[in-house]
């Protein structure tokens, strides 16, 4: 019976945690469909899309600017 | 005592960990805590960092002031977000704002960090040879994660200590990027902070 009362104060705090915040609605289905699709990837281990992301971003950076981000890790090395 | 210190340390120590797997589920869980044991730890670390830092600065303010402007601004922004989102929603609770702000803390601590300790090992300025090159292109890549993360955590605290949705939250983001940008520009003036400690 106990156990029961314990499963049940915990399943209640699981859904009252689970449920502080309503769903986004952006307005428009599509809209709400493409936030879900893209925001799921960063609910959970983010850091597998965005390193790579990352990497591909700074790699387009120094293809077009070229030697200015070097400049730019100059002065960010200096910004601490 | 020790033992809450202890407590409230291990907590944090969690916390970071599953903020780096499990940011949204994390952020929730934080939204809704109440030991303030974690705050004292997060900002003493930071009070830390900043007399780390104090020894690599050429010219540098006292710890202490830098730490109380760093006070100063999270505290502004904490209360700048808790009265815009109050106009929506009557029922949010500050001490939200302070656990979830306080944590959304760590890439730019993690960064700061960092960089710091690449000073003393790596110093600028770069040089335009290949190894110089690919470090550059590797540092700019490893701020760019930092900084995707942080704007996740950013969100996740605005959004668990508002409740507030997506639309509302950028909103709430330009506004305090309104006063925000300018007050960065005066403390780079001012040479307290080149690169802002938010």
């Amino acid at each position: 019976m106990n156990i029961m009362k314990t499963l049940n104060y915990r399943l209640k705090q699981k859904l009252d945690e689970v449920y502080t915040v309503e769903p986004n609605n952006l307005g428009f289905p599509l809209l709400t469909n493409s936030y879900h699709n893209v925001t799921k990837f960063f609910k959970t281990m983010p850091f597998i899309f965005v390193i790579p992301l990352s990497f591909i971003i700074a790699g387009i950076l120094y293809f077009v600017f070229g030697t200015l981000v070097v400049k730019l890790a100059t002065l960010l090395q200096y910004g601490f | 005592m020790v033992s809450d210190f202890l407590t409230s340390l291990i907590l944090v120590l969690r916390n970071c960990v599953l903020l780096i797997f499990s940011p949204y589920r994390t952020m929730r869980k934080i939204s809704e805590e109440k030991d303030y044991g974690q705050v004292f730890i997060i900002f003493l670390t930071i009070f830390l960092y900043f007399k780390f830092a104090y020894f690599l600065r050429d010219k540098p303010y006292p710890a202490t002031l830098t730490f109380l402007v760093f006070i100063l601004h999270i505290s502004l922004t904490a209360a700048f977000f808790y009265f815009l989102s109050k106009v929506s929603i009557n029922k949010n609770k500050f001490s939200s704002f302070i656990f979830t702000m306080s944590y959304s803390l760590l890439p730019t601590l993690i960064w700061f960090a960092s960089n710091s300790l690449l000073y003393v090992f790596i110093p600028p300025p770069r040089s335009f040879s290949i190894p110089g090159k690919g470090f550059s292109i590797f540092f700019i890549s490893y701020s760019i994660s930092l900084l995707a993360w942080k704007i996740i955590l950013m969100y996740l605290a605005l959004r668990f200590s508002t409740k507030l949705g997506f639309y509302r939250i950028i909103y709430m983001l330009l506004l305090f990027l309104v006063w925000f940008i300018p007050y960065s520009v005066l403390l780079f003036y001012l040479k307290i902070f080149r690169v802002p400690f938010i």
